[in-house]
């Protein structure tokens, strides 16, 4: 395996799933898929990581299930943000992008230090 | 607001059918699954690799469906997702425990029966120890009881005067109010056939007493106590109900009882049983201040003042009997022994109530061991799998759920169980249990027994859930351990656990046998006791004389003897008579004697005597032995010779050292009385003692027996102390055949001469004695079954612990056999094992049974508590089948075969 996957810090996969729901409607599997081919291949997401934070973001109210039929006519569970979890992914993306910036700023100045 | 609503909607269906949600997760998984297989085979793989690898990527779905049930769990608000969590928690040990069924059953049936007779013995406590009155502020009830220090009696005298109970309802202070009362049998007759039925007299004070009202009508007024008044009756319930169905038109009419034409005024509830259960109707006690007898004949009952303590009316009362004496001298010497009511009622029957309840606590004890260690058992091969989950995160608490989940359903189980069997139990108990316990017949489950049993339920849960978690060990210890038998290290303090949970059962199990050995020598001792006569063979039965026909002595005396010809007539009867008074039933006429020539010294007070008026050859009958002298014949009778016989211990305290026949003696009567002085007796014989009240009685009674020609009648008024009333007489029929099979002979010869004759009471001599020693054989009865389930689990409790080790040490006996030991030595070495962990728990258990000792004293006879025989053998016996238990396992080890043992390490 040439590309070593890296541990998703705590809190991020939740970010993942509203940032790729919040371009609308998605199932678990697609979900997944989602986010393994926007990262490259980088962010493999475990079913059993999964589902269980899918669930979980059900039960704060972030995001909405019900059964639907996918685009080549399988049945699956869509899942959809609420308006809360818009709000939420919002919020979890600038708080990321903030985070981001400052590892980059602090990663910079050890370089230039060095 | 409509999204919230199906949210709503699904957590609600989540929670109630958690089955639902189940098959949602399932199928959403299913479907992610198909989807990564569907993308292997586009990569290119064939069906099975791209199943193959699906799995491989997708885990274990259960894996993963826990998981999201713990998710969807944990937002939901506070007590449902708690509820949640407790609900999928028990679901899940109820299926673990389905699928162990032998585990599950044995500890089900294990916790049910020791439960269940905790539940039965419990509920009799709680109703009859515990609330025997169903009377307002039944703690401030005192029974009147009195003693006469100087006849060595400090109670026991359970009788009074009208005299005194007019001068306590005059005099005392620590009294808030008074009532006496007797208990007789009569004849019902008019509106339906006649019935024997139990009369108590009481004075209208009686309901003020014990603070009850009737259901229907009204109890007694004063007046209806003054003599000459129109006679009143109040029924009892069981009598309303069981003679007049209920009917409330009953009130106003009148019945007969004895002749004697009473109007009904009211009906008691049905819970009201004074002074016993199965009294059928309440009159009027009458009497005035002005002629109040001086004959001990009534009881009392009364209510102590808010703060009056019971010491301070006990010498309240013995002050004013000794006022009392200065006017009536038979009154003299008695003290005050009154006793809470409760007390009188069911003292004796209690302390054997609380032993067997001690006794049944020590058998859920053993019962818990073992189910404790059926549970060490269970944790051992559940090792791995509680080490994953820890693994995995779960915590103690996690782990103590998992535990506290399969108990609480197990003791549950075993509790529901358990009520069953109380409920059968406290049927049967009920049926064999001694006819004097109060409150028998409303004893049955309540919601205090429900609520009892199930706290019991939960404390066992409790234990044995810890139990595990006590043995918690870190994490990787058992993952590395796990699943294999473990040679050394955990697996030894596991036995330790189990050794001392084995000890204690022993310990536990001989003390129960110890106290159960005790009560079946004290109950044999009982039974070996002489009674005085020949109770084999011989039927009785009592006949009461209606007042209105028989109105004389004369006339009552020769009814019987005309019945007693009649009766010795019938086939295979071979000795026939009849006496006021059979032994072991008490209620005997009473009197102190003077011997004549004797200077009548005003200290010295004989003991009471009881007086039978007896009819010819009553000795004969009985099989009783003449000592000295002669007997009293049909010749005694006829000629109305003052003539009497005498026991031992009559003989012994009226004269010490002397030759009583010959000598003559008088029953004694107040000297102020206005009738005329008894005739002299001359006392012709002297026959052995016989029991009166019971079997073990700390002395024997003295007893006077006199021609039934001249002792009491119904024209001869009880003031002239001549002797029983021969109204009413027990007839014994001895004979060569069964003696039930002469009941119907009898009652018929008893028509032949007054078809409205009944007999009452018809039983057996044998009867007589059996009902005497019920008592004990009941208490010896219930303590043998809890000693012998006691000693029952606690072999399972040995078996299984010293099979659990052979089973653990099956690759060390392997190693030693292959080394050379002898299967010989093996077995005995486990068998030394338990035999020592079985020594101590027996040692334990004897000195538990000596610090024990005083509790169960007063329950037995003839017998010291720390009798060394009975601890001896059953100690003996003990370690015998302990040892027993430990050969069967051990033999199994000495079987093992090297070979096996060593290829499993």
């Amino acid at each position: 395996m040439a590309v070593r996957q890296i541990d998703l810090l705590q809190g991020t996969l939740d970010l993942l799933i509203l940032q790729t729901l919040s371009r609308g409607p998605n199932h678990g599997y697609s979900i997944a898929q989602r986010i393994r081919e926007l990262s490259d291949d980088v962010l493999r997401i475990e079913e059993g990581s999964l589902y269980p934070a899918l669930y979980r973001l059900e039960q704060q109210g972030l995001i909405d299930s019900d059964w639907r039929v996918t685009e080549n006519n399988r049945k699956a569970k869509f899942y959809e943000l609420t308006r809360k979890g818009r709000a939420a992914a919002r919020a979890e993306l600038d708080g990321w992008v903030r985070l981001s910036k400052a590892v980059a700023r602090v990663l910079r100045a050890i370089e230039q230090g060095a | 607001m409509k999204r919230f609503a199906t949210r709503l909607l699904r957590r609600l269906r989540d929670l109630l059918l958690p089955g639902d949600r189940d098959r949602d997760i399932q199928q959403e998984l299913e479907l992610h699954f198909e989807a990564i297989v569907d993308e292997g085979r586009h990569a290119g793989l064939n069906e099975y690799e791209a199943r193959l690898a699906a799995r491989r990527r997708f885990g274990s779905i259960m894996h993963i469906k826990d998981r999201s049930h713990d998710v969807r769990g944990a937002g939901w608000a506070g007590w449902a997702g708690w509820i949640e969590g407790v609900l999928r928690d028990v679901n899940h040990a109820a299926r673990r425990l389905v699928h162990a069924p032998a585990f599950s059953a044995a500890a089900i049936l294990t916790l049910a029966l020791a439960i269940g007779a905790n539940a039965s013995i419990f509920t009799v406590v709680h109703r009859v120890v515990w609330n025997p009155l169903p009377y307002a502020s039944p703690y401030r009830l005192i029974a009147l009881d009195y003693g006469i220090p100087a006849m060595n009696m400090s109670s026991g005298i359970a009788s009074m005067t009208w005299q005194l109970y007019w001068h306590l309802t005059d005099r005392s202070h620590s009294l808030q109010s008074i009532a006496v009362y007797d208990a007789i049998r009569a004849t019902l007759t008019g509106r339906g056939t006649p019935e024997r039925v139990v009369v108590s007299h009481a004075t209208p004070s009686l309901t003020r007493v014990l603070g009850v009202s009737p259901a229907l009508g009204r109890w007694f007024t004063e007046e209806e106590g003054v003599p000459g008044s129109a006679p009143a009756a109040v029924l009892s319930h069981g009598l309303w109900v069981r003679r007049y169905g209920g009917d409330p038109g009953v009130l106003g009419t009148a019945v007969t009882i004895d002749g004697v034409r009473a109007s009904v005024v009211g009906i008691m509830p049905a819970t009201f049983a004074f002074p016993f259960a199965g009294t059928d109707l309440w009159m009027p006690a009458q009497s005035t201040r002005a002629d109040a007898s001086f004959l001990f004949i009534v009881s009392g009952v009364a209510r102590l003042h808010d703060g009056v303590s019971i010491e301070q009316s006990r010498a309240e009362i013995t002050n004013l009997i000794s006022d009392l004496s200065q006017v009536s001298p038979n009154q003299r010497g008695i003290v005050s022994a009154a006793l809470p009511l409760q007390e009188m009622i069911v003292g004796r029957v209690a302390r054997a109530l609380w032993t067997l309840l001690a006794a049944v606590g020590i058998v859920l004890l053993v019962a818990c061991a073992n189910v404790a260690n059926l549970f060490l058992v269970r944790y051992e091969s559940r090792q791995r799998e509680i080490a994953v989950r820890r693994a995995l995160g779960a915590g103690r608490h996690g782990v103590l759920r998992y535990f506290l989940a399969e108990s609480v359903l197990l003791s549950m189980a075993g509790g529901a169980l358990g009520l069953a069997l109380a409920w059968a139990g406290v049927r049967l108990l009920v049926m064999f249990s001694p006819a004097n316990l109060p409150r028998l017949d409303e004893v049955g489950l309540d919601s205090t027994v429900v609520m009892f049993t199930a706290a019991l339920s939960l404390a066992t849960a409790a234990v044995f859930s810890l139990i595990p978690l006590l043995r918690l060990r870190p994490v990787g210890d058992s993952l590395h351990e796990g699943g294999r038998g473990n040679v050394a290290g955990g697996g030894r303090r596991l036995y330790k656990g189990r050794h001392v949970l084995m000890g204690c059962q022993v310990a536990l199990a001989l003390t129960l046998l110890i106290a159960s050995g005790l009560m079946i020598r004290s109950f044999q001792k009982l039974r070996n006791v002489d009674p005085g006569f020949d109770s084999s063979s011989a039927l009785t039965f009592s006949i009461g004389l209606p007042q209105r026909e028989y109105s004389s002595r004369r006339g009552a005396v020769a009814a019987h003897q005309a019945i007693l010809e009649r009766l010795s007539a019938i086939p295979g009867v071979t000795a026939v008579s009849a006496s006021s008074c059979l032994p072991l039933l008490g209620g005997c006429f009473g009197n102190s004697l003077f011997v004549e020539g004797e200077v009548l010294d005003r200290a010295l007070m004989r003991r009471f005597a009881s007086f039978r008026a007896v009819a010819g050859g009553y000795f004969e009958a009985m099989g009783m032995r003449l000592l000295r002298g002669r007997g009293l014949a049909r010749g005694d009778i006829d000629r109305r010779e003052s003539n009497i016989v005498v026991n031992q211990a009559f003989a012994n305290i009226y004269f010490p050292a002397r030759d009583p026949i010959g000598r003559r003696v008088q029953s004694s009567t107040p000297p102020n009385s206005s009738l005329p002085k008894p005739d002299w007796l001359t006392i012709v014989g002297v026959v052995s003692n016989t029991a009166m009240n019971a079997l073990a009685e700390p002395e024997p009674a003295p007893q006077v027996f006199m021609p039934m020609s001249i002792a009491g009648g119904p024209d001869i008024p009880p003031e002239a102390l001549l002797g029983p009333n021969v109204t009413t007489m027990a007839y014994v029929l001895r004979s060569a055949v069964p003696p039930a099979e002469l009941t119907a002979a009898a009652r018929a010869a008893v028509a032949e001469i007054d078809p409205n004759l009944a007999l009452a009471r018809v039983r057996t001599l044998q009867d007589i004695v059996d009902r005497a020693s019920d008592q004990m054989a009941f208490t010896m009865m219930l303590l043998a079954i809890a000693a012998a389930v006691a000693l029952l689990l606690g072999i399972v409790g040995i078996y299984g612990v010293v099979s659990y080790v052979v089973s653990q040490r099956t690759s060390e006996i392997g190693v030693r056999l292959a080394l050379g030991a002898e299967p010989r030595s093996v077995a005995a070495m486990i068998v030394r094992q338990g035999g020592f962990v079985a020594l101590a728990g027996a040692l334990a258990g004897l000195a538990l049974a000596l610090a024990g000792a005083r509790l169960i004293e007063s329950l037995l006879y003839g017998i010291s508590p720390r009798d060394p025989m009975v601890f001896g053998l059953t100690t003996l016996a003990l370690l015998t089948i302990a040892l027993f238990a430990c050969w069967l396992p051990a033999r199994r080890a000495a079987r093992i075969s090297p070979i096996e043992a060593l290829r499993s390490l």
